[in-house]
């Protein structure tokens, strides 16, 4: 049985989800802890600023109980209080989920990209310290391929949700490709830092700051790979710059509607972007009307952000739904893994003892006509078919219902089919190609 | 049957469902559409090439005689001049300005080799034939300039009026409208002049004069001035933005309303 227990950004308080936390080095111990209590054949323990989960595989009840033990004694927690706030899942709903937090469906801001690094470390954990086996081994690279589909697919991932992603996102639609543009910073501020550290991450062609402090600007210059320069030189840098990032304590306009105006003259047309995140604004609002000006405040790039955010959380209902069918499918399959080495195994069982059988027999039925053998082998084999019939007619039922492993576990032992259970063995990734479904066939 | 008709009307059904699907494309539709935008256009451009060529054999002349022929190939050459834009910028909403527009032209221009004219004047002198040749290619690209300008107009506005990003999404940058816009205008611009020029000469060679008062001899040196201001402002002035892509505009209608004047 597959089972999730945890907590969340949603269901815990932070004071909660720290205490519960495991930090990133010691998560292959914890885990190595975990599968040696016993009860639990496979685990992986997720834990992040918004959630400590433990995904893993054992049987019934008192695997759940171990996973809530194990919690409990981590953070020094009362029962009580895990039991108000952590949450179980169990076989589907397990899987569901832990394909929803791949996909970043399960995230504080849906579709931001972190929480697939941050499952693939957990992932790498666990696998170090033993506690992936078939199971959750194809789960996980399951998990993965259905978090790249849904990243694909739908448009989680794609609006912009933070004021800076607003900024650069709407810099590019007026410059395209940002590799090239002149960039003017000025204020030395923790915004003006965070917006200029987005617009130049993926490289432009000049950086220049300007700051009334001249060494604060040139320690922000020094970071971005650019050039400080005295505040009284920003009339002249102004009419150069593509994007400028307007970030001051000031409490007045430091930039003018005369200003931009000698600006968008000088440029003859050429566009510029002004960004004004100061609070009270530094730029002239008016200059917005001027012409091949362009000025974003941090109300209307708030705005974008929200518009960004809504659109997520439409496109993430599409995301839903694909996540819900996945989930079905590899459970599936995973059943159908369990069911075929068995049913593959009683037609060898019941055919080898039916040969045996007539090899016993074969001195006392004196000799037979080459006819009259076949007969009789085609008697024998047309019985253990019929004997066999509803076996594995309800073997295949089985496998598209939970429970399929009771099964499997009951009729291998009515049969005495002898060795591990099937899921033991090593087994292709659902996604693998055709040939190695009859390589499983014949194990 | 006239397989000519019959593959024309392949073209332009190819060239509608092209244009519905770059609408569906921009209406915040799956990415598919866009993608898918380019391949019908260029279905319908190979047909339209197949319908010219069947209409030349029909005729058994190059098909550039009549208004109605001149604009079909204004059609085709301004889809053929998009396709190459969309290779080199890869943008796609190109189409949706272009594709209506050769939709409409085609519709207006009836080409259908009903009654069979005598050779039209203009093409039996090489002079005429290279005339239109030229105009016919200068047209073309101006029309890529006209839908690069339209949609730098329409960008410019969106970002004037804080739209969402959502809307973007299919359109091309700022800056990326101007360089397409300019990028083709420079290719337009000396077409166009070698059209007027050699329309002066073949003017005089039939009539005497190169220069006889015409309404369509007005427009064609009003939109060729207005073109000219551009491009001489774009290459040494330094000239870009929204008033630029006004003008082009302008520009681009008086062409047109010439070429429909040709007959």
């Amino acid at each position: 049985m597959i089972l999730l227990y945890g907590v969340n950004h949603q269901s815990a308080p932070l004071d909660l989800r720290e205490r519960l936390a495991v930090p990133e080095g010691e998560l292959g111990p914890a885990v190595a802890r975990l599968i040696s209590g016993g009860g639990l054949d496979e685990g992986l323990i997720l834990s992040t600023c918004n959630r400590t989960e433990i995904l893993a595989r054992g049987s019934g009840a008192a695997s759940a109980e171990t996973l809530k033990l194990f919690l409990q004694g981590r953070g020094g927690v009362q029962a009580a209080e895990l039991d108000r706030h952590a949450y179980l899942h169990v076989e589907r709903d397990a899987v569901r989920h832990l394909f929803r937090v791949a996909s970043s469906l399960d995230s504080m801001i849906v579709g931001e990209p972190q929480i697939l690094g941050q499952l693939k470390d957990a992932y790498a954990a666990a696998q170090a310290a033993g506690g992936l086996k078939t199971v959750l081994e194809s789960l996980l690279q399951r998990a993965f391929a259905v978090a790249k589909k849904v990243r694909n697919e739908t448009g989680i991932a794609r609006a912009p949700v933070s004021i800076a992603h607003a900024a650069v996102v709407r810099a590019r639609e007026i410059f395209g490709d940002l590799t090239g543009r002149a960039v003017l910073i000025v204020g030395a501020g923790k915004m003006a830092r965070i917006a200029a550290q987005h617009i130049t991450a993926g490289g432009v062609g000049s950086c220049t700051v300007v700051n009334r402090s001249y060494q604060r600007g040139s320690e922000l210059a020094l970071e971005l790979g650019g050039e400080a320069l005295s505040w009284d030189r920003m009339p002249e840098v102004l009419e150069r710059a593509d994007i400028v990032i307007v970030s001051t304590g000031a409490p007045h306009h430091v930039v003018t509607r005369e200003d931009a105006q000698r600006v968008s003259r000088a440029r003859r047309g050429r566009p510029v972007f002004f960004l004004d995140i100061a609070v009270p604004r530094n730029v002239d609002p008016r200059v917005h009307d001027l012409e091949n000006v362009y000025l974003y405040d941090i109300d209307d790039l708030k705005d974008v952000a929200d518009a960004g955010l809504r659109e997520r959380h439409a496109e993430a209902r599409l995301a839903e739904a694909m996540v819900d069918r996945e989930a079905g499918a590899y459970l599936e399959w995973l059943r159908a893994l369990e069911v075929d080495p068995t049913i593959v195994a009683l037609r060898d069982h019941l055919h080898a003892l039916g040969t045996a059988e007539l090899d016993r027999f074969r001195g006392r039925l004196g000799d037979l006509t080459p006819e009259q053998r076949r007969v009789v082998e085609e008697f024998g084999a047309s019985l253990m078919n019929k004997v066999l019939h509803h076996p594995i007619l309800a073997l295949k039922r089985s496998a598209l219902r939970p429970g399929a492993g009771q099964l499997v576990a009951f009729l291998r032992e009515a049969f005495g089919l002898e060795g591990s259970r099937p899921e033991d063995e090593r087994r292709p990734a659902p996604d693998s190609p055709a040939p190695e479904r009859s390589a499983r066939d014949r194990s | 049957m006239d397989w000519a008709l019959v593959v024309l009307r392949a073209a332009l059904f190819f060239y509608a469902a092209g244009f519905v699907s770059a609408l569906a494309a921009l209406w915040g539709g799956p990415r598919g559409f866009s993608r898918v935008t380019p391949w019908l256009a260029g279905v319908g451009a190979v047909c339209h090439t197949l319908a010219l060529f069947l209409l030349g054999g029909t005729l058994g002349r190059c098909p550039l005689g009549t208004l109605p022929e001149v604009l079909s190939a204004v059609a085709w050459a301004s889809v053929v001049v998009t396709l190459a834009a969309w290779w080199r910028f890869r943008a796609e909403v190109l189409m949706l300005v272009i594709l209506p527009l050769a939709i409409v032209v085609l519709s207006i221009a009836k080409v259908a080799p009903g009654e069979m004219l005598p050779v039209p004047e203009t093409l039996r002198l090489p002079i005429g034939r290279f005339h239109i040749a030229a105009v016919v290619l200068g047209v073309a690209a101006l029309t890529v300039t006209f839908a690069a300008s339209l949609i730098y107009v329409v960008v410019d506005r969106a970002l004037k009026a804080k739209r969402p990003a959502r809307f973007f999404r299919a359109l091309p940058s700022l800056e990326g409208c101007d360089r397409i816009g300019h990028l083709s205008l420079m290719c337009a611009f000396p077409l166009l002049t070698l059209g007027i020029v050699t329309g002066a000469i073949y003017s005089e060679s039939l009539t005497g004069s190169p220069w006889t008062w015409q309404q369509r001899e007005i427009l064609a040196i009003l939109s060729w001035i207005i073109l000219g201001v551009v491009v001489v402002a774009r290459l040494g002035w330094g000239w870009r933005g929204r008033r630029a892509a006004l003008l082009t505009i302008l520009g681009f209608g008086l062409v047109f309303l010439r070429l429909l004047g040709i007959s």
